[in-house]
């Protein structure tokens, strides 16, 4: 029994669920990412380099439910609002380490997302998308609302005291290591699920819920799971973002742009691969981040123009997304016909 | 009785989709489910499988009352349906399709690989294990409806219309692959509109007209029926 789909095997027992293509481009883009890091001098680039990891990853955790589930979510901004919100909350009234205040916020926003997500799985296509969209617009809302908790719309300033435990750091090449690590381990975790049962029973919900019921899956269940893991890592995105720019408010955290930009990438990259969000990210934000600079200035609003076309662009000229157009070129030339990579076969390592 | 379906009648507004329906099938029977257009057929398979909930009546599955349990409860029981307008997961491949039917009895991938590919095998899918399920032929796509669901390990398999639109060769392949899943322990419910076919497979066969069963009995007995005669199979088919 030896077929394409074998080959790519496993190198380590525990490191099973990882395809040797996969394991090599996380640590080429460790080591990448590693020495850039530390070697940019310039700082705009650096933050360039720093967003690019961190749209990635929330983009990679959106990418569970919205790629790999196939239910397109249009309101991670609450999950990332929720992470966002606890963790600075709670540092500078209680003066709790963020790193700690990152878990509380990833646990209340999987509890959050397990209240919402339940109800709402009954409906299928937009009108799920659109219960996701008005969920984050009552965040944002209730947040406004709770002005002697939250501050409404005046934001909340996070004291920068630099230290370890405060994760505020003087030097960026740090944030872009803690950037870096986040998304190692939101890659990780989509390679897990793609391997695994999970991921088999998502793709069958997402290309025919009845056929998948059928088949002996409770498609709400397993939709509910993505949802859960999904809504932990963007909650982890939010206490990275608060402790990287020091300063959120509803407006900007909860925004339906946020939730469309991450969506967005994946689409671009690939949705429902994991190296597709990556890709979309990687991207679209020097894409953003530099045209913002250059003509936001000028032209107020005239990036987003230029943005727009060039993702029109894209779409038209690759409708499946960056990286399956460009594997599906690689395999042909090679003569490989797969959808994407299938499992180890127990017993092969 | 490995199935018992006791007075099952659903209704689509006013319309009774079907009246009364009883039945029982024994372990290791193959039944054949024939009848014309529009007569309850595939709303019967729904109502056993699950997908919907009868107005009145119950069904019965290997001694447990399963008429409140959802589709993917009585999938789990050994209670699997195909469909008639085959639904592949298109994008993914052959494999990986039938995958996602033995995951059901293990979350091992190796595991379900392996059991996927020995269905595959059964059914005659061997050699388009790395093909997207949506470049199949018709054919094909009916063989992998049949190895999706016998990968979950069904103790009854509710098959509706595989063997519509195959060739003659084709035909016989598939009566010969459900002989050899019934040898396998697994008892058929066999929708089907080709006689030639129903009547060789099928060791017992139930007529539904509008909803309503109008014979059940051994194949000979059912296709000289005066009323299954008259409803479906028409004079011209007695005298052929």
């Amino acid at each position: 029994m030896s077929t394409p789909m074998q080959r790519e095997g496993t190198m380590f027992s525990t490191y099973r669920f990882i395809p040797t293509s996969s394991l090599y481009t996380l640590v080429g883009l460790a080591a990448v990412v590693s020495v850039l890091a530390f070697n940019v001098a310039d700082k705009f680039y650096l933050h360039v380099l720093i967003m690019m990891l961190f749209y990635a990853a929330v983009s990679s955790a959106w990418n569970i439910v919205g790629g790999f589930a196939g239910q397109l979510s249009l309101g991670h901004a609450a999950f990332f609002g929720i992470g966002a919100y606890t963790s600075s909350l709670l540092f500078i009234n209680f003066g709790i380490s963020p790193w700690i205040g990152m878990l509380i916020g990833g646990v209340l926003a999987t509890l959050v997302a397990g209240a919402i997500g339940w109800p709402s799985f009954r409906l299928r296509g937009p009108f799920f998308t659109l219960v996701t969209i008005a969920f984050a617009e009552v965040l944002r809302i209730l947040t406004l609302y709770a002005h002697d908790l939250t501050r409404g719309s005046i934001g909340i300033s996070v004291p920068f005291r630099p230290a370890v435990g405060n994760f505020i750091f003087r030097q960026l090449s740090a944030y872009a290591v803690v950037a870096l690590i986040f998304l190692m381990l939101t890659v990780m975790v989509n390679l897990w699920i793609e391997s695994s049962r999970l991921g088999y029973y998502l793709a069958a919900l997402r290309e025919d819920e009845d056929a998948a019921q059928a088949l002996g899956i409770d498609t709400a269940r397993y939709k509910l799971v993505a949802t859960l893991v999904s809504a932990f890592l963007t909650a982890l995105g939010g206490t990275f973002y608060a402790q990287y720019i020091l300063f959120i408010e509803p407006f900007a955290i909860f925004s339906l742009d946020f939730s469309v930009l991450l969506a967005m990438m994946a689409i671009i990259g690939g949705i429902g691969t994991v190296w597709g969000p990556v890709a979309g990210a990687f991207l679209v934000t020097p894409l953003q981040e530099g045209l913002q600079a250059k003509l936001g200035g000028e032209l107020h609003g005239l990036h987003l123009v230029v943005y727009g076309a060039a993702l029109i662009v894209v779409v038209i000229l690759l409708p499946q997304g960056i990286v399956p157009s460009i594997a599906g070129r690689v395999k042909r030339a090679f003569g490989h016909h797969e959808a994407r990579p299938a499992p180890p076969v127990k017993g092969e390592s | 009785m490995i199935l018992e379906a006791e007075n099952l009648t659903k209704f689509f507004g006013g319309l009774a989709a079907l009246k009364e329906v009883s039945f029982g099938i024994a372990e290791g029977e193959i039944l054949g489910l024939i009848g014309p257009n529009g007569a309850g057929k595939t709303t019967l398979f729904n109502v056993l499988s699950g997908a919907f909930r009868s107005d009145q009546g119950r069904v019965v599955f290997a001694g447990e009352d399963v008429s409140r349990l959802g589709a993917p409860r009585r999938c789990r029981t050994g209670l699997v349906r195909t469909f008639q307008v085959v639904k592949p997961f298109s994008n993914l491949s052959v494999l990986q399709n039938v995958m996602v039917g033995s995951f059901l009895r293990t979350p091992d991938p190796g595991l379900a690989r392996e059991r996927a590919l020995e269905v595959m095998e059964l059914v005659g899918l061997g050699a388009r294990q790395d093909q997207p399920a949506k470049s199949l032929t018709v054919s094909d796509r009916k063989r992998l409806e049949v190895a999706r669901a016998l990968a979950t390990r069904p103790r009854l398999l509710l098959l509706d219309e595989v063997m519509a639109g195959l060739t003659p060769t084709e035909l016989v392949e598939m009566l010969e692959t459900l002989k050899k899943i019934r040898d396998r322990g697994v008892t058929l419910l066999v929708i089907e509109h080709i006689m030639a076919a129903i009547l060789t497979i099928s060791e017992r066969i139930l007529v539904l007209h509008h909803g309503e069963k109008i014979a059940d009995g051994a194949p000979k007995a059912v296709a000289g029926d005066k009323r299954v005669i008259d409803a479906y199979l028409g004079e011209e088919y007695l005298l052929a």
